[in-house]
């Protein structure tokens, strides 16, 4: 790995092209994205979802690329450049093997490959969680078990993944420190002091077109295999309110869904309405019974919805309203006290002045604005 | 298209269904049973006390519509309520089944029982003197 040069000691440090222009830009843009989809996966609320989703197959979009430019790219881009066996791994971190190198060390190599796979895996759990749990995206049709699952190993990938990033950059530090350079900097322009005894790699030519073609043809592939195309989820709720209980059930508040409940709740709601939350909601027995029925027809049981299976057996058991329930206070622990209380929300119970969706059961985080106050 | 044909139909039917009626047509009726003229003061007092008889959580009517019923109301959903006085709500007080039917529910809420005509035909002739 020596070559001529290594052996004569220059006295002005000559710089070399270590990280090629696009290696450096899809360094900065991966930090740039993920730090938008960890702050608005880790810290803001689900209304940001949009955001953090777009953020995220940013990230997605810019490993693929990379990993491709990994085969072809220059030299010090390549993953031959700075994947190696483990044993050499192993000797660099213990630190039997010296000598400095001018690409990825081994040890970042390996570091490199862990934080590109978690990112590709952050995406496919993300996209399993909004087709099995939020029923869109090219997942769609996934069962809601599944889905769910993913999102677990999507929260439990994420902070491993910080965890990575913080050991690659207390790295960076340390490197830098021992080895007596700015690596962030070199990060940045691109180049590095070369030193006699460097471990340089076998140069590569980069096949820029070659590259350019793929990642276009994947774009183009993934915009037309992404979009859920207008196919509608398995287990949607019923979209199409029954005329009786549109009218009847909506004087006092929104249509709750029938999606949010179970039948037999719905059964026992509708036996009480004389006493119904405080107030008389009684209808005649024909209009009572043919709400039931509807009710009980598109219970929580019909659907594979995030509310039906937070919300669906609150009632009766340990709540009284859904408001009350454990689930929802927890769901909205964010949101402060008073919002609920001022205009235009007043309730807890007004869902649909902060949920653009609620009465169609979806209760999307994609549909959720807590409304201004209106001024005075 | 489908709507194209049912909306007029539904024009067609909505005076049959709704059992149109007007607010002097219920003072006139509810006046015949309780054999008493209706007094807008008294239905004003009715409408504006608190009450004990009824459930704790609505002891007046204002609880839900507000001290003025020219303007809208709140239920305690926080959805709002389209104001009761006919001046400012033309669709108020025409259709006797929802009359009745609103009527039984808010003086079981607010009283505890049935109003009677005499206090219905107070109330009615109170709000559309508004
Ligand atoms: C007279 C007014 C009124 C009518 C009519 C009415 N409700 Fe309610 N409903 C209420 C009130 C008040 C609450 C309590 C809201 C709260 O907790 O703040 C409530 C609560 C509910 C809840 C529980 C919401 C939660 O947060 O868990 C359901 C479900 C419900 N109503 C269903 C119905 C159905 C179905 C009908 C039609 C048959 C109906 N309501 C008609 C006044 C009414
Ligand atoms: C004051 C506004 C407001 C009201 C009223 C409100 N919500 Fe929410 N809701 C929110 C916000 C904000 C979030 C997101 C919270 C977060 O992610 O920290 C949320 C989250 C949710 C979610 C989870 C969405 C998801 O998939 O992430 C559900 C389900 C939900 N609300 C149901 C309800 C129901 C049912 C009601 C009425 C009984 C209701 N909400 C009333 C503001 C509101
Ligand atoms: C718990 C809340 C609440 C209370 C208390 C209440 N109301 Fe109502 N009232 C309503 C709602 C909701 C409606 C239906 C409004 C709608 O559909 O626009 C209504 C409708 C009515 C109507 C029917 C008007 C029409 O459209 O023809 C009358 C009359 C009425 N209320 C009178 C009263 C009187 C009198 C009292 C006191 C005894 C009272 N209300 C107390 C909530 C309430």
């Amino acid at each position: 790995m020596t070559d001529a040069t290594t052996t004569e000691i220059s006295i002005r440090p000559e710089r070399v092209r270590v990280w090629d222009i696009w290696v450096r830009l899809f360094h900065w843009l991966l930090v740039a994205s993920i730090t938008i989809v960890a702050v608005t996966g880790f810290l803001f609320d689900a209304s940001w979802i949009a955001l953090h989703i777009v953020a995220g197959l940013s990230a997605v979009a810019l490993v693929v690329a990379r990993v491709i430019w990994g085969f072809l790219g220059p030299t010090h881009a390549r993953f031959a450049n700075f994947l190696r066996r483990p044993a050499v791994v192993l000797s660099h971190l213990t630190g039997k093997e010296s000598g400095r190198y001018l690409g990825h060390n081994p040890a970042g190599g390996v570091m490199m490959l862990g934080l590109m796979g978690i990112v590709l895996m952050l995406g496919v759990t993300g996209l399993a969680g909004l087709g099995g749990v939020l029923r869109t995206g090219p997942l769609l049709s996934l069962p809601y078990p599944v889905g769910a699952a993913g999102l677990e190993i999507h929260e439990a990938l994420a902070v491993l993944l910080l965890v990575m990033i913080l050991a690659h950059i207390a790295a960076a530090i340390f490197e830098s420190r021992r080895s007596r350079e700015n690596l962030v900097r070199s990060m940045l322009s691109g180049t590095k002091e070369s030193r006699p005894g460097d471990h340089t790699g076998h140069p590569e030519r980069a096949r820029p077109f070659i590259a350019l073609f793929l990642i276009l043809g994947l774009a183009v592939t993934a915009t037309l295999l992404l979009p859920n195309g207008g196919r509608a989820p398995v287990g949607a709720p019923v979209a199409e309110l029954d005329a009786s209980f549109d009218d009847e059930c909506s004087a006092c508040h929104l249509a709750y869904h029938p999606s949010l409940l179970t039948g037999s709740e719905w059964r026992a709601l509708m036996a009480g309405l004389e006493d119904h939350y405080g107030e008389d909601a009684s209808l005649d027995p024909e209009t009572t019974a043919r709400i039931t029925d509807w009710l009980v027809a598109h219970d929580a049981a019909t659907v594979q919805t995030r509310p039906a299976r937070m919300f669906a057996g609150t009632l009766g058991t340990s709540a009284v309203s859904m408001t009350d329930s454990r689930v929802w206070n927890h769901l909205h622990e964010d949101v402060r006290e008073e919002i609920f209380l001022r205009a235009p929300v007043y309730s807890k119970s007004n869902c649909s002045a902060c949920h653009g969706d609620a009465e169609t059961g979806w209760f999307s985080p994609f549909h959720i604005q807590i409304p201004k106050e209106p001024s005075k | 298209m489908k709507y194209l044909l049912i909306l007029p139909l539904c024009l067609l039917a909505a005076p049959l269904a709704a059992q149109s009626t007007t607010p002097s047509d219920l003072i006139a009726n509810y006046t015949a049973e309780a054999g008493v003229a209706a007094s807008a003061e008294r239905g004003q007092a009715l409408f504006t006390a608190s009450h004990t008889g009824g459930k704790p959580d609505t002891p007046s009517c204002t609880t839900c519509h507000g001290a003025d019923p020219r303007a809208a109301g709140l239920a305690r959903t926080g959805k709002p309520i389209e104001p009761l006085a006919p001046l400012a709500n033309p669709e108020r007080l025409t259709d006797l089944k929802f009359v009745e039917k609103w009527f039984g529910r808010n003086c079981n809420s607010v009283l505890g029982r049935d109003c009677t005509s005499a206090e219905k035909a107070d109330v009615i002739a109170w709000l559309s003197s508004l």
